[in-house]
């Protein structure tokens, strides 16, 4: 049982670190309708930050800092690269997306280095009994960030005049527009903070790594898709609950799949988001809490 | 105005002039990837690496250090008045098969020979090609697979052979089980089957545990868990050095004490940096099995080596790329003593390989390396060390174990490439 709930600790520190990849891609899907690939280099651009700023100012402040710098390439990234193609199929646009993944992290990849590079944080290996269960503080830190962060998102839609006003578009961009919202400034908003989410998910995936980071980190933010489309392409409460379930379940695959499936000689915990996305794409498209689309005819 | 016989006669001008030309381009050009000049010339060698990839960690330093190895022999006049070129035909495959594969045809023209293949699926993607055209590869791999290719110029020992050693040498220290975490794949595999020969051989328990693909983000549960489980005296990891870290960390916050033995791309200085949360545990628990000298070896071809470095971070990729170099340099002198004024052709190079039985490497290759003329199980290098982290080496790294060969290694005979065994 301590083995079980051990996995399952695990499991929702890697969960928090879905959780905040899947809310940049729901906040910017609420706000243009589009998937935006380029988290994936968000993420790795964002931990590579890190990686520099910490020996110059420390963690903590490393990670602020990197997390605002990142939100200014995404402001960036958005006004140069995707406002110019409103208007156009967003298939298009998710393509662009693909293009400023791809150029952000062979750009980054460049200053990696030969070396994996350590992010500097404080919790390495450290861990605490409770109850008889070895608890990684790491995981504690990355769900106790994620709740910190996800309760802020909250506060910021519900209480101040911009996030009221990326509610107001993601309901009706247009009515939104005709009351006076700057729908540019929303997609704008939306590209910034997925990309300060996307740099402490890469901070808490490089932790998970031995504490260090190389040009592979992106790809953990490939299994942020799977959480999304479980949760709901426009639920930010599904990117939790999606978060959480995916990463407790792909623990519990990785702990247990020897027992489970002694006959399969290979690691089933890569595969495990992909096999429930195929699931939930099979039996409920739109996911847990997604808006199911209504299409008249 | 100009009459049709003189036109005849310019035209069958031009013609003359352009053959005479062409036939000048010939004599100045030599084969290919051979450029002569004078009485020596240019030979190109290829390199096909990985720069952008997961194992751009390895080629980036390893393609530094062949480099360095040669730009030491032309600053100190070449071969026979041959230079040696290694930068003009460096290509990226990103670690990716067909595009290795891809790049070998686009360079093969225009190189003597592959002075650098890296990775085994990669390599042997090329092989065949390279064979039928007489074309050498220098594979930067050490699958237990090229000794029974003619075109490979391999060097070290295999990782088969190496955890074979490992086993050997944990036996005699009193371990009484053995266990491999180990990547899928040729290197991963071919180290797993080397262990699980050897503890065969010795009689002790044997576990065999896979881990994912090289992918950031896992902390390698299931490996930690399968290490805890199978609490084994001794535990090789065949994976990277994050994977080693992660396991490493895992395994003995979960109360399993052992002793861990790394292949060589398991370990990187990073590791034991200031900052690394696994800095005492590799410091006090790992050692690196390897075929190679450490950075800080007292021989003479490490100390060109450190020279030709400057203050390049010592790295054992770059060592290793310049030590592969005398390899390269040995069958080309033989080549060029054979061939003709007009430089080595590619036949002259691939028979000069043939013919090789040693290599004077100055210290940096093991002892056995470079006898491509021999049966397959005389190309077999079996020599291990054991490094240990030693926080006053440069390279954070000293020799805990001398070179030795274990009996399970001497005595094994190889049919087929270890990782074909799994």
């Amino acid at each position: 049982m301590t083995e079980f709930l051990g996995a399952v600790s695990g499991g929702v520190g890697l969960g928090a670190v879905y959780t905040l990849l899947a809310l940049g891609f729901v906040i910017i899907y609420k706000s243009m309708q589009v998937i935006s690939f380029a988290q994936p280099a968000f993420m790795f651009a964002g931990a590579l930050l890190v990686t520099y700023l910490t020996p110059q100012i420390g963690f903590f402040l490393g990670v602020v800092v990197a997390a605002i710098g990142i939100a200014a390439v995404g402001l960036v990234v958005e006004r140069l690269a995707i406002r110019p193609m409103v208007g156009k199929p967003v298939f298009v646009i998710a393509i662009i997306t693909i293009g400023i993944d791809v150029i952000v992290r062979t750009i980054g990849g460049a200053f990696v280095g030969r070396d994996p590079r350590q992010i500097g944080d404080p919790w390495g290996n450290q861990t605490f009994d409770l109850a008889g269960v070895t608890i990684y503080q790491r995981h504690v830190a990355a769900v106790v960030v994620t709740t910190l962060l996800v309760l802020a998102l909250l506060a910021f839609f519900r209480w101040t005049p911009i996030g009221l006003a990326m509610r107001a578009s993601a309901l009706d961009q247009e009515a939104a527009m005709a009351q006076g919202v700057s729908v540019g400034s929303v997609f704008a908003i939306s590209w910034a903070l997925a990309g300060a989410l996307a740099t402490v998910a890469g901070v808490f995936a490089a932790t998970n790594t031995g504490g260090s980071m190389d040009r592979n980190l992106w790809l953990v933010a490939l299994a942020a898709l799977p959480v999304i489309i479980l949760g709901g392409l426009d639920s930010l409460g599904g990117a939790v609950l999606g978060g959480l379930i995916i990463g407790v379940l792909q623990q519990l695959v990785a702990v247990y799949h020897r027992d489970w499936f002694p006959f399969l000689d290979t690691n089933l915990r890569e595969i495990t988001p992909y096999l429930v996305m195929l699931v939930v794409l099979l039996v409920r498209p739109h996911g847990l809490f997604g808006t199911k689309e209504v299409e008249r005819v | 105005m100009i009459t049709r016989n003189a036109r005849v006669g310019a035209i069958a001008g031009v013609l003359v002039a352009s053959l005479a030309l062409a036939g000048c381009g010939r004599e100045d050009e030599g084969g290919e990837g051979v450029s002569k000049d004078g009485e020596g010339g240019t030979i190109s060698l290829g390199t096909i690496t990985d720069l952008t990839g997961p194992f751009a960690g390895v080629g980036e330093p390893f393609t530094a250090g062949q480099a360095a190895f040669w730009e030491d022999v032309n600053d100190a006049g070449g071969i026979d008045g041959w230079k040696v070129d290694v930068t003009k035909h460096v290509k990226d495959s990103g670690y990716d098969p067909a595009v290795h594969a891809e790049l070998f045809n686009e360079i093969k023209d225009e190189v003597l020979a592959i002075g650098q293949s890296l990775g085994t699926a990669h390599t042997n993607a090329i092989l065949e090609d390279a064979t039928a055209d007489k074309i050498i590869v220098g594979p930067a791999s050490l699958g237990s697979n090229w000794i029974w290719d003619e075109a490979a110029i391999q060097v070290g020992t295999s990782y088969c052979a190496e955890a074979m050693n490992a086993v050997d040498y944990a036996v005699e220290q009193g371990a009484k089980s053995i266990a491999v975490v180990h990547l899928p794949g040729d290197y991963g595999d071919d180290a797993m089957v080397g262990a699980r020969i050897a503890a065969e051989a010795n009689d002790v328990e044997f576990t065999d545990i896979e881990t994912g693909p090289v992918a950031a983000g896992d902390d390698q549960a299931a490996a930690v868990r399968a290490v805890v489980q199978a609490d084994p005296d001794v535990l090789i990891v065949a994976a990277s050095p994050q994977e080693l870290g992660a396991v490493m960390g895992g395994a003995f916050q979960q109360g399993w004490q052992g002793q861990v033995i790394g292949s060589i791309p398991t370990w990187n200085i990073a590791l034991v940096a200031d900052d690394s949360p696994v800095k005492d545990l590799i410091t006090s628990a790992y050692m690196q099995a390897t075929s190679f000298p450490t950075w800080d070896a007292d021989v003479p071809g490490f100390e060109a080596m450190r020279a030709a470095a400057g203050d390049q971070a010592p790295n054992d990729w770059f060592a290793i790329g310049y030590a592969s170099g005398y390899v390269m340099k040995a069958i080309l002198e033989k080549a060029i003593e054979e061939a003709g004024d007009d430089g080595p052709t590619r036949e002259d190079v691939y028979n000069a390989a043939q013919e090789l039985t040693s290599v004077d490497s100055q210290g940096t290759l093991p002892e056995g390396t470079g006898n491509y003329a021999g049966e397959p199980n005389e190309q077999a290098v079996r020599v291990t060390q054991l490094n240990k982290v030693d926080p006053d080496a440069s390279g954070k790294i000293s020799v805990a174990v001398e070179p030795f060969v274990g009996p399970t290694a001497e005595g094994y005979e190889f049919t087929e490439p270890c990782y074909e065994m799994k």
